[in-house]
C-alpha cells in the first residue's frame, strides 16, 4: 500500500478548502484550519493500476509573507500550490510559498493550480506562459465547475510514483 | 575481442605513450597511409624482423591478455577473486541487483520448497512452535479469566446489582461491568513516520470504533508539530500525552517513527515501560525502511505482532475475592439437590419396574394348568403374600417364579390343593392312572369324553376303562378305536366255523363222507376258540342247526333234521368238548330256524320256496356265541 502526503499551500481565499472538499474525503471540520492552522483530508487515485492513497495536508492560507509556518510541509513528498486567477497578488505569495516549501521538503513534485478558471482573471496568459518556461508545471482548474482537478491529482500522483 | 586486439596490435596504431616515442614510427605511418592502396609492408621479412625487434615485449604481453581472456577456467578463477566486492559495490549504489536477482531467488526458494518441504518444516518449526504455544496459552488464559470473573459475578451481590442496574439503565451487561471494572484498556495503537506523519500500521482492540487510520495518524502528527511549533523549539520537547476525559493518547517516540496508543482509563507504569521497550526494538528492527521511507506501507506489516502485544486491558479487582469453595457451594448444593432428585427418582422408578413384573409373574404362574391365583397382596416393605389353588399335578409355582427370577425372600407363598378340570389336568392325570402302552393313543375333548385308540390287551383295556371312568372329569370313555389282538382272532376262528356247512344224504342223519375232512377242521378250531375264549374270560356257547329238503312230509323232516343236528354234536362231545351246545331241527323250512330258536313256532311254508328237494338242504348249520361271564363285562361289545 502506498501512501503519499501532499501538502496544499496558497494565499488566503484562493479556494484550496473548496478544490479539496470536492474531491476528497475528510473527517475532520474546517475549524482544524483555523485552530491547529492544517486539516488533512484524503484522496485515493489510481496511477497506472496502482492505488495510491494520498494523505492531503490542507494548510492554513496566510496573505502576510513573514506569518507562513512552514513545518507541517516537512516530510511532503508532493504539493500544490494555489492562486487565485481573479488576485494577481496571490501568485506572488504562491511563488513565495513556492520557494519556502522546495526548501524545506526539497526537490519534491509539484503543480501550480490557477484556480476560479470560471471567473474572469487578472493573471494574464503571458505571465503563466513565463512562469511556464521556467518548468512550473501549471494547471488552470475551477473548483466551482471540477475543471481540471482530478487531472491534476492524477499528474501529481504519478510524478510522485516516479520520484 | 580477440580480433581487435589483434587489428590493434597489428596496425600499430599509438595507443600508448610507449608506441608514440618510437622516433620513426610517424613517417613509416605516413608512408603508410599514403601507400595505403599497394601491397602491406607485412609479407616484408625485413619489416616483420623490425617489428619483432621493437614491439617483442608489447606482442607477449598482448599475447599473454589474449589468452588470459580467452581461457573461461582463468576467467572464472579471477571473476571469484573479485565478486563479492563488486555484489556489495553495486548494492549500495541501486537497487538493480536485487531486482535482476529476486525472481531467480524466487524461483530458487520455491523449488527447494518443492522438493524438500520437510527441510522446511524442521528449520520452523522451533520458530513456529514457541509462537503457537505462546498463542494456545493465551487464549486460555483470557478464557479462564473470563470464566473466573463470570462465576464471581453470578454469585455475589454486586453481579446481582450490576444486573439490576444494567435493567434499569439499559446497557448491555457487559458493558455495565467494564464500566465498573475497568482500570486500563489500550485500544488502539499508531506506528506512524515521524516525518510523513503517514501511518505504517494500525491495530485495534475488539469491538472498538475507528477513525480512518491514514487521516488520524496525519492530524495527530500534525497536533504535535503545532504543539511544538507553539509551545517548545524545533529541538527540544515533544508532545507525549493528550487527555480528553477517560481517554487518552500516549506518544512514544523514536528517532523516525512514533507510536501512539489511545488507552481508556490511567494506564500503570509498567505499560510506559513496555511501550517504550517496544518502540526501541521496532526503531533498530525497521531503521533502513523507515529512513528510506517513500510512502509503502506494506513493508511494515509484520510488525502487527509487536503492536498487538500492546493491545491490552486490565480489570480492577471487585474487592476481596471470595474463595472458591464459597463462590461454588450454592453451585454444589445445587448439584446435591438433583442429585438426591436423580437418585429418588430412579429408585422409584425401579421399585415400580419391579412391582409390574412381580404382578405381571404372578399372573401368568396363575395360568399355567392346575394353578389358580386366588389373591396376592405387598405390604408396605415391599413384600408380598401370594395364595395360590394348586392341582397336585401340576407344576410346583415356587419354581416356575424362581425360574423368572423372583427372589423367594421377596414373597411368602400358601397353596391350597384343589382338583382342576381343565383338559390339559385331567388328561395328566389320565395318563398317570391308565399309563398306557406305547401304540395307545389318547384324547380328551371337552365335553368329558375320553378317547383311546391302538393295540393293547383286553385286561388292560377292560382295566382302563374302569379307572378312567373313576377319575374326576372323565364322563366317557370311547374305546372303539382300540383293540386286542387275541379278538381279532377269535373272530376269524368264529367266522371259519359259522362258514362251515355239513351235507347229508337223502334220509340219512350220518354226514356225506366227502365233508369229513371240512367237519373236522370245524371241530379242531371250536377246540382253539373254547380255549382262547377261556383265557379271555369269555365262555362259547354252540348252537347247531339241522336242515331237511322239501320231500317228504313236514314230521319226517323235522326228525331227520334234529337227528342230523344230534349227529353233529354228539361228534363234538366224542371229542372231549365241554361248552354247552344246543341242538335244533329245521326240518325244510329255513325260516323257522329262528322260529326255532325263539320256542319252534312255525313260519308258513310258502315263504320258504328256496328250499327244494336238492342236496344243499340236507345240512347241518353251526352258530357260535360268547358269552362274558360275571367279572368281565363288555368285552362282547368289543366283539361286536
Amino acid at each position: 500500500m502506498i501512501n503519499k502526503k501532499v501538502c496544499m499551500i496558497g494565499a488566503f481565499s484562493v479556494g484550496k478548502s473548496a478544490l479539496v472538499e470536492r474531491f476528497v474525503r475528510s473527517v475532520f471540520s474546517d475549524r482544524y484550519l483555523s485552530t491547529v492552522g492544517v486539516k488533512i483530508s484524503k484522496k485515493t487515485v489510481n496511477v497506472d493500476d496502482t492505488d495510491l492513497t494520498v494523505v492531503l495536508w490542507d494548510m492554513e492560507g496566510k496573505d502576510d509573507f513573514a506569518d507562513v509556518n512552514m513545518s507541517y510541509l516537512r516530510g511532503a513528498m508532493g504539493f500544490f500550490v494555489v492562486v487565485d486567477g481573479t488576485r494577481k497578488e496571490t501568485l506572488d505569495m504562491a511563488l513565495h510559498l513556492r520557494k519556502l516549501a522546495l526548501d524545506k521538503a526539497g526537490d519534491i513534485p509539484h503543480a501550480m493550480l490557477i484556480n476560479k478558471a470560471d471567473l474572469k482573471w487578472e493573471v494574464t496568459d503571458d505571465q503563466l506562459a513565463s512562469l511556464e518556461a521556467t518548468g512550473i508545471p501549471i494547471i488552470r482548474t475551477s473548483a466551482k465547475t471540477g475543471h481540471a482537478v482530478e487531472e491534476a491529482f492524477v499528474s501529481l500522483a504519478r510524478a510522485m510514483m516516479k520520484d | 575481442m580477440s580480433d581487435r586486439a589483434g587489428s590493434v596490435s597489428l596496425n600499430g596504431e599509438p595507443e600508448t605513450p610507449t608506441l608514440g616515442e618510437v622516433p620513426d614510427i610517424p613517417a613509416r605511418t605516413g608512408e603508410n597511409t599514403v601507400a595505403g592502396a599497394g601491397p602491406r609492408p607485412d609479407g616484408d621479412p625485413a619489416f616483420q624482423r623490425l617489428r619483432e625487434l621493437l614491439f617483442l615485449r608489447e606482442m607477449e604481453l598482448l599475447r599473454a591478455l589474449e589468452k588470459r581472456l580467452d581461457d573461461p577456467v582463468q576467467h572464472a578463477r579471477e571473476t571469484s577473486e573479485v565478486i563479492a566486492e563488486a555484489v556489495l559495490l553495486r548494492a549500495q549504489k541501486d537497487n538493480m541487483l536485487y531486482t535482476a536477482l529476486e525472481p531467480m531467488a524466487e524461483k530458487l526458494f520455491k523449488e527447494a520448497l518443492r522438493r524438500s518441504p520437510m527441510d522446511f518444516v524442521n528449520a520452523l518449526f522451533p520458530i513456529m512452535g514457541p509462537a503457537i504455544r505462546r498463542s494456545i496459552a493465551e487464549t486460555f488464559r483470557s478464557m479462564l479469566e473470563g470464566f473466573h470473573k463470570t462465576v464471581e459475578l453470578v454469585f455475589s451481590w454486586k453481579g446481582l446489582r450490576w444486573r439490576w442496574e444494567a435493567l434499569r439503565t439499559g446497557m448491555s451487561f457487559s458493558e455495565l461491568v467494564l464500566l465498573h471494572t475497568l482500570l486500563y484498556r489500550v485500544e488502539q495503537i499508531f506506528f506512524i513516520h515521524a516525518e510523513t506523519g503517514l501511518v505504517l500500521n494500525h491495530v485495534f482492540d475488539e469491538g472498538v470504533a475507528t477513525q480512518d487510520a491514514d487521516m488520524v495518524s496525519a492530524m495527530l502528527t500534525a497536533i504535535q508539530d503545532f504543539a511544538r511549533d507553539c509551545f517548545a523549539s524545533e529541538q527540544g520537547g515533544s508532545l507525549d500525552s493528550l487527555q480528553l476525559g477517560e481517554f487518552g493518547i500516549l506518544v512514544e517516540r523514536g528517532t523516525t517513527a512514533y507510536l501512539a496508543c489511545v488507552v481508556r482509563g490511567t494506564v500503570p507504569l509498567e505499560f510506559k515501560q513496555k511501550l517504550r521497550d517496544t518502540m526501541i526494538a521496532m526503531q533498530i528492527k525497521y531503521a533502513d525502511d523507515l529512513n528510506a521511507f517513500t510512502g509503502d506501507s506494506g513493508k511494515f506489516a509484520a510488525s502487527r505482532w509487536e503492536l498487538e502485544d500492546l493491545l491490552d486491558t486490565r480489570l480492577a479487582d471487585t474487592g476481596a475475592p471470595l474463595p472458591l469453595w464459597v463462590k461454588l457451594m450454592p453451585m454444589a448444593v445445587g448439584l446435591l439437590l438433583a442429585a438426591g432428585a436423580g437418585y429418588w427418582w430412579y429408585e422409584a422408578r425401579q421399585r415400580d419396574i419391579e412391582r409390574r413384573y412381580m404382578e405381571e409373574s404372578l399372573v401368568q404362574v396363575g395360568k399355567e394348568p392346575g394353578i389358580l391365583l386366588v389373591e396376592a397382596r405387598r405390604d408396605d416393605v415391599n413384600h408380598w403374600e401370594v395364595i395360590y389353588q394348586k392341582d397336585p399335578l401340576a407344576k410346583d409355582p415356587k419354581t416356575l417364579l424362581d425360574a423368572r427370577g423372583i427372589d423367594p425372600g421377596t414373597y411368602t407363598m400358601l397353596l391350597i390343593p384343589f382338583v382342576s378340570y381343565e383338559t390339559d389336568m385331567v388328561t395328566r392325570r389320565v395318563k398317570e392312572r391308565i399309563d398306557p402302552p406305547e401304540n395307545v393313543s389318547m384324547e380328551f375333548d371337552g365335553d368329558g369324553t375320553l378317547r383311546l385308540r391302538g393295540k393293547a390287551s383286553m385286561g388292560w383295556i377292560l382295566q382302563a376303562r374302569q379307572e378312567a371312568l373313576a377319575l374326576p372329569g372323565v364322563e366317557k370313555v370311547d374305546m372303539s378305536g382300540l383293540t386286542d389282538p387275541r379278538i381279532d382272532e377269535l373272530k376269524r376262528m368264529i367266522a371259519l366255523v359259522e362258514g362251515t356247512v355239513v351235507e347229508f344224504p337223502l334220509g340219512k342223519d350220518v354226514p356225506v363222507p366227502e365233508d369229513a375232512g371240512k367237519l373236522a377242521r370245524a371241530m379242531d378250531t371250536l377246540s382253539a376258540i373254547e380255549k382262547l375264549a377261556g383265557g379271555m374270560n369269555v365262555s362259547v356257547n354252540l348252537t347247531v342247526y339241522g336242515h331237511a329238503d322239501a320231500t317228504g312230509n313236514d314230521k319226517r323232516n323235522y326228525e331227520i333234521s334234529q337227528a342230523r343236528a344230534r349227529t353233529i354234536a354228539a361228534m363234538l362231545y366224542a371229542r372231549g368238548s365241554s361248552m354247552p351246545i344246543a341242538m335244533y331241527g329245521l326240518g325244510a323250512d329255513y325260516a323257522n330256524r329262528e322260529g326255532a330258536e325263539n320256542g319252534g313256532k312255525n313260519h308258513p311254508r310258502g315263504e320258504t320256496s328256496e328250499y327244494t328237494g336238492d342236496r344243499a338242504s340236507r345240512k347241518v348249520e353251526l352258530k357260535v356265541h360268547l358269552a362274558q361271564l360275571p367279572s368281565d363285562a363288555g368285552v362282547l361289545n368289543l366283539l361286536r
